[in-house]
């Protein structure tokens, strides 16, 4: 027994440093990144991806299929059907992309957003540092689910006006971590040495600071997309989301309220909420990891002066 | 010892007062500006969103006939130029008018009075128990990082703290309400006494405590991890003191400070996760007024409840800071 797993564990190996040896790609340098990472998150989040780039490989019906309604799971339909007929199980694959794309996508505006406001503030300090900290408190301190549930109630969302709205009201933490990486960064040998040399503060800026604010930029990016996920299920739940692209959120908001709760419906109600109980976490395991990481570096890429 | 500190600080006395004004100063001014922004935020929202502002501002469902809408367009003023209606807008907040609901045929203050007590009862009470909760559990975890109960324990808090709260409330409310028949599963009392009010809020209130713990947990978690590397923790421990009391006497005071700003900022995130867990479990606070205005698009309550929502959590953050300013000496002294 030992013998064949030493056995398997060689080839293993072996077979890795031939992939490494042609391809001219670092497998084992890769790996040990990978192992700092959540390995349990990765792999959670994998599946979610592939879920959402391929629904049709996994789904068994399509999404908008009709069948007899409020069926019980069944051989042919694992979790049974809804008030309407649809398959519950493709629902929920078919759901998988928008619930991730609103978050990436409202993430993605967030991060931005928040990138450049912390870069101006932390670069140009002074009065421009004040305006706009004193603008990110103040926005801090405006309830963003009280505010959305408002806006989405008079626009009739439909899934951009969410993204949109979404991302436009997280972006908070984000300009702060930035900033204060800024702050420090901009003190270094390097920075100070192109400043000397007159490259223009936008040069700076992107080729100087920015690289050196990835490694915090992307724990915060995820752990956005997890927040921006759970805001849209909330949103979803008001019957504030966009009905013609069911996300898990609406399937939730659904089956309370179309009877899936009342009649006991648990194969309904409950795997979209561990769908997104489990994607966000997959998402959010990621960020931690990113964080630990950076954590370990310490303050790489700044050297004190 | 503590005369020579105090003639030290008696030196630094001019600096200390100019930096603490303006500290004050900022602060206010910040909580000035967001005050106004959320009040002009309320009033030009009706007023810019697409349709017509007499629906907007009265709720879309309502009927009224044209010859109504003209009369009612005049009687709030939405002929006249904006600064008028901004000025008289503000009037009416000051007299306490947020409207009038055409849904529940009553001024939307009342409603909002009736129903406010009872979810600032609901999130006081969870936001306290998860605070405890969160701040013990997190200390010890973060005390002994690599047991196997307390990484257990970790990644559970990190699960709930993933879960949308109302699908926590959703399991919840079918398992020991529904299936096992322990707990009601509507309303906040059958009868007004202390005992069904108690009873009633059992389900709800641990849900949302165990909502609020998981997020002051994670935080706890990493504030004693990092404490507990200080110098003077390592003093108290070669001075001889016991695990137990250097993290409860000494490094459980000073990793405590980022929760009370965690507290504040997460008010508003509790209070809006409050409203759905009253949605699922029926209870009739603001969180089933909002849903009900929601479905019924009766705007003047929804904008009433955000008002309300936006200056509890405005108060919620200014108490905070003075919190802090009280538990950490550090924030009173200029650096």
């Amino acid at each position: 027994m030992m013998q064949k797993e030493a056995y398997l564990q060689e080839s293993t190996r072996r077979w890795k440093d031939s992939i490494a040896h042609y391809l001219n790609f670092d497998i084992w340098k890769y790996e040990r990144t990978l192992k700092k990472l959540n390995r349990e998150g990765l792999f959670l989040f994998a599946f979610f991806l592939v879920l959402a780039l391929f629904p049709s490989l996994f789904a068994p019906y399509s999404p908008t299929e009709r069948f007899i309604s409020y069926e019980s799971p069944s051989i042919a339909h694992l979790l049974g059907t809804n008030d309407i007929g649809n398959d519950i199980l493709s629902e929920l694959v078919y759901g998988t992309r928008i619930s991730m794309m609103v978050g990436f996508a409202s993430a993605c505006i967030s991060t931005l957003i928040g990138l450049m406001i912390g870069l101006c503030s932390g670069y140009f300090r002074g009065t421009l540092d004040e305006l706009l900290m004193g603008f990110t408190d103040v926005v801090l301190t405006i309830p963003k689910i009280p505010l959305i549930i408002i806006l989405g109630a008079f626009l009739h969302p439909s899934i951009w006006t969410l993204i949109l709205v979404l991302g436009l009201l997280s972006w908070e933490s984000i300009a702060r971590v930035v900033r204060s990486k800024t702050l420090q960064i901009r003190e270094a040998g390097y920075v100070k040495s192109a400043r000397c040399m007159g490259f223009s503060s936008f040069h700076i800026m992107r080729s100087e600071i920015f690289p050196n604010l990835t490694h915090v930029l992307l724990p915060k990016f995820m752990l956005a997309t997890a927040s921006a996920m759970i805001s849209e299920a909330s949103l979803s739940f008001l019957g504030l989301g966009d009905i013609s692209m069911k996300s898990w959120g609406i399937m939730l908001s659904f089956a309370f309220s179309r009877g899936g709760f009342i009649r006991d419906m648990g194969w309904w109600y409950i795997p979209p909420g561990v769908c997104i109980t489990l994607c966000v976490m997959s998402i959010a395991l990621i960020g931690f990891g990113f964080e630990e990481r950076d954590k370990e570096r310490g303050n790489r890429g700044v050297d004190a002066e | 010892m503590r005369y020579e500190a105090g003639a030290t600080f008696e030196g630094n006395t001019l600096k200390t007062v100019s930096g603490t004004m303006r500290e004050v100063v900022r602060k206010t001014l910040r909580y000035a500006t967001s005050f106004l922004l959320i009040i002009s935020l309320n009033f030009a929202l009706p007023r810019l969103m697409p349709g017509d502002p007499v629906k907007n501002l009265i709720g879309e469902d309502v009927y009224v006939s044209e010859a109504v809408m003209e009369e009612l367009r005049i009687e709030m003023g939405l002929n006249r130029p904006l600064y008028e209606q901004f000025t008289a807008y503000i009037g009416d907040l000051l007299r306490f008018n947020l409207g009038y609901s055409y849904h529940l045929h009553s001024p939307v203050a009342e409603v909002l009075r009736e129903r406010i007590g009872w979810t600032l009862l609901f999130v006081g009470v969870s936001i306290f128990l998860g605070a405890a909760l969160g701040t013990l559990l997190g200390a010890y975890a973060g005390w002994k990082p690599e047991t196997k109960a307390n990484r257990l324990i970790c990644y559970g808090f990190i699960a709930l703290s993933c879960t949308p709260p109302y699908f926590l409330a959703l399991i919840c409310l079918d398992i020991f309400a529904f299936e096992l028949g322990l707990f009601p599963f509507k309303g906040f009392y059958d009868v007004p006494t202390p005992g069904s009010v108690m009873y009633h809020m059992f389900l709800p209130v641990t849900v949302m405590a165990l909502f609020s713990a998981s997020r002051n947990f994670l935080i706890m978690r990493g504030s004693v991890i990092q404490e507990k590397g200080q110098l003077y923790a390592l003093y108290a421990r070669a001075k001889g003191l016991y695990d137990i009391s250097i993290l409860f006497r000494h490094v459980i005071k000073n990793a405590s400070l980022p929760i009370i700003t965690l507290l504040a900022l997460d008010f508003g995130f509790l209070f809006s996760g409050a409203l759905f867990t009253e949605i699922v479990f029926s209870l009739n606070g603001m969180g089933t007024l909002i849903y009900d205005a929601i479905i019924g698009k009766d705007y003047p309550v929804l904008q009433g409840s955000f008002l309300v929502i936006a200056l509890a959590v405005l108060l919620a953050n200014m108490l905070a800071d003075l919190l802090y300013a009280i538990a950490d000496p550090r924030v009173r002294r200029p650096t």
